[in-house]
């Protein structure tokens, strides 16, 4: 499938040439999703500036097809995780090491009757109808460049199906290990959260790498939640900074769903958390939130698309970052009301504490609202410390380092208490301070103590 | 020796001179009171003496316990034992005022090699001095300064200093915002502090905070500089008389 000026889209030739050994070719469906995939992927390519989503991330370093995809995968044992308060919350454990589960890392005995929490290339090969209605129906091709890729690239991930009514009893922890090797390597996990009328789930991921070596991660996440099921759903993305580690999410909810995301980024040299949520019945509430950590060259980049598409729903997005160095964050979230939508209650808003002159922020928080009942608001705020505050905490004795230190704690803390599952409230205060105590120092301070 | 020598003290603010060369001598064990007119460098001098960025000593010297203290900065001035206490106190949301108070204590006291306090044993050390000032333990728990009324905040400046117990404390306005009732309860905290070895400097507009804390030596300042001292009468013929005289003189 080459592209208009003749030659293939990066990426491409590896897709269509690996996608035929994977589990499911030859199952009709399963052919034309990665097809679908693969199609889009080719007449569009990687996202450029153009792309509405992209004003302010930009792909080159993945152009050149610096990286191949993980052969096969590595046996290795769970490495520590880097937060113990979750480490010793009793879970349901699953295990991706480059993009694949890894059955021997996996804690699924004494699963809760009515849930699923498998292997998505074993359902593929073993009840690949279970899949069908689900699979590639939430995320948008069309709007998501890398989520075509992802599903040319379709084969292995996590999948949870939680039936009616059922309520999990522990939460569901995928942990995600990237082991790069000497050249540039490349995962596509493909996950599925399938949650019927009712049920309700905790599910917590922890994005690491074992070691340095460059790799890229294009992860694509589809959740659908059917009436007034609820998922509370955590993010830790700590790679590597070497590492491009892009994630896309798209969440359909409908009536009466509660949906709550809170996603952490400190790794990466790009890193990217892309939520869709699409509100589509009454009732619903969609919180979307979220914390970062950048510095030296890392870009981080949170964008969001909210749709309210019933009325009567609430939404809430607030992120929250630091950003040191040369590091840049993004911020683009928008939230669609449609003219149905009355009573639409959307609420918005990105506030980024900015550690040196040469750090940057791009944020672009829009509204566009066609329903005329409705409160919205949004707000963007890129900044230093508060001058005054740090004067008060020095005149007190508090020495310029800590003082420092406790202002961004406690700007990131008005995010962080808001997690509702207090364990990783608490690994979320522990990497913020290890971070800022890596990272804040004489050398980040600019006049000196 | 004086505990706080002034001497010949010019300061600048964005390029602009606020302090004209400016002379005060406080003992250990003294109040002095410093009045003048808005506008005549009085918060100016509070921020110069705590060494906040942006106000830049152009000539003269500021010798604590003999210590030039220019080069210092705020943290390290506090730490010898200077205290600010502000005009306007600063919220600061996501810190609690008891790890505010802990964690400036325990700067203190690292540096004058005293032991640090245990967070059980800073709840009692805190609770002592917080009842004469009627600060309440959930007070302690809020953000610092957060949603505190105007009398909340400059009780909250009064329970820093017992805490921090400085060698010289410097009142900003300590009095303005506060009614009668507010007005009492802080300068009992203040008289509270006076002994022989801590000075303390108060910068007020107003005669009032004097019938309740009485100075030993007033100062007049206008244009940046002391032009005229005396004892609390003066404070006295000011509330009577105004600031006019100063103004015209300069004029």
């Amino acid at each position: 499938m080459p592209d208009g000026s003749g030659h293939m889209q990066p990426y491409l030739a590896q897709a269509l040439e690996a996608s035929s050994r994977f589990a499911g070719a030859g199952i009709g469906w399963v052919d034309a999703l990665r097809n679908a995939g693969a199609q889009r992927y080719a007449d569009h390519g990687l996202p450029v500036r153009r792309d509405e989503y992209w004003r302010y991330t930009n792909l080159n370093p993945l152009r050149d097809e610096g990286f191949q995809l993980a052969s096969a995968a590595v046996a290795i044992g769970l490495p520590p995780l880097p937060h113990s308060s979750v480490a010793g919350l009793a879970s349901y454990r699953i295990v991706l090491v480059n993009g694949r589960v890894q059955p021997k890392l996996c804690a699924l005995d004494g699963m809760t009757d009515g849930v699923l929490v498998s292997g998505l290339e074993d359902l593929l090969a073993s009840a690949p109808e279970r899949l069908e209605p689900y699979l590639g129906r939430v995320a948008p091709l069309a709007d998501m460049p890398m989520a075509a890729l992802n599903t040319a690239f379709l084969q292995d991930g996590m999948a949870i199906f939680v039936d009616a009514d059922i309520v999990l009893d522990k939460p569901v922890h995928l942990i995600s290990i990237t082991v790069p090797g000497k050249g540039g390597m490349m995962v596509q996990p493909r996950h599925l959260v399938v949650m019927e009328e009712g049920a309700q789930a905790t599910l917590i991921e922890t994005h690491i790498t074992t070691t340095g070596g460059s790799s890229f991660n294009n992860i694509v996440t589809e959740l659908q939640l059917a009436e007034n099921a609820r998922l509370n759903h955590f993010v830790f993305q700590e790679v590597a900074d070497t590492s491009v580690h892009l994630s896309g999410a798209a969440v359909a909810l409908a009536a009466g769903a509660d949906y709550n995301s809170f996603v952490l980024q400190s790794g990466a040299v790009i890193g990217r958390s892309e939520i869709r949520a699409y509100l589509n019945g009454p009732g619903v509430d969609c919180r979307l939130d979220g914390v970062y950590l950048a510095t030296g060259k890392q870009v981080v980049d949170n964008t969001t698309y909210v749709e309210h598409a019933a009325p009567d729903c609430r939404s809430r997005q607030v992120y929250r970052g630091v950003l040191g160095g040369q590091a840049r964050g993004v911020f683009q979230g928008k939230v669609h009301v449609v003219r149905d939508a009355q009573q639409t209650d959307g609420h918005q808003l990105s506030r980024a504490l900015l550690l040196s002159p040469r750090a940057e922020m791009d944020a672009r928080p829009e509204l566009e609202i066609y329903a005329d009942d409705v409160k919205c608001s949004h707000g963007a705020t890129a900044g230093e410390l508060d001058e005054n505050a740090l004067f008060y905490l020095l005149s007190r004795g508090v020495p310029r380092v800590m003082a420092r230190r406790m202002l961004i704690e406690a700007f990131l803390s008005e995010a962080i208490a808001e997690i509702p599952l207090l364990p990783v409230a608490e690994d979320f205060s522990t990497h913020v301070r290890q971070w800022l105590g890596a990272n804040v120092d004489q050398s980040t301070d600019g006049e000196g103590s | 020796m004086a505990l706080l020598v002034i001497r010949n003290l010019h300061a600048t603010v964005d390029g602009k001179a606020i302090l004209n060369g400016l002379d005060l001598t406080i003992d250990a064990g003294e109040v002095h009171a410093i009045m003048g007119p808005n506008g005549s460098g009085k918060s100016t001098l509070s921020y110069v003496l705590t060494g906040r960025d942006g106000y830049e000593v152009t000539e003269g010297e500021i010798l604590f316990d003999g210590q030039d203290v220019i080069e210092m900065g705020p943290d390290e001035r506090a730490r010898e034992g200077v205290f600010l206490a502000f005009q306007y106190p600063v919220e600061i949301p996501g810190v609690t005022s008891m790890t505010f108070l802990r964690t400036a204590v325990n700067a203190v006291r690292t540096h004058r090699g005293e032991a640090t306090f245990d967070p059980m044993d800073f709840v009692k050390y805190v609770r002592e001095r917080a009842a004469n000032l009627d600060i309440t333990d959930d007070m302690l728990k809020r953000a610092v300064n957060v949603g505190f009324s105007g009398g909340e905040k400059k009780r909250m400046e009064m329970l820093q200093m017992a805490a921090l117990e400085p060698r010289i404390a410097i009142l900003d306005e300590t009095d303005s915002g506060l009614d009668i009732d507010a007005l009492k309860v802080v300068a009992s905290g203040v008289n509270a502090m006076r002994s022989p070895e801590r000075g303390m400097l108060l910068i007020t507009h107003y005669q009032r905070l004097l019938d309740y804390i009485v100075p030993d030596h007033v100062h007049v300042l206008a244009q940046g500089r002391i032009v005229k001292s005396g004892d609390k009468s003066l404070a006295l013929e000011l509330e009577e008389k105004g600031y006019a005289e100063f103004l015209e003189n300069a004029a």
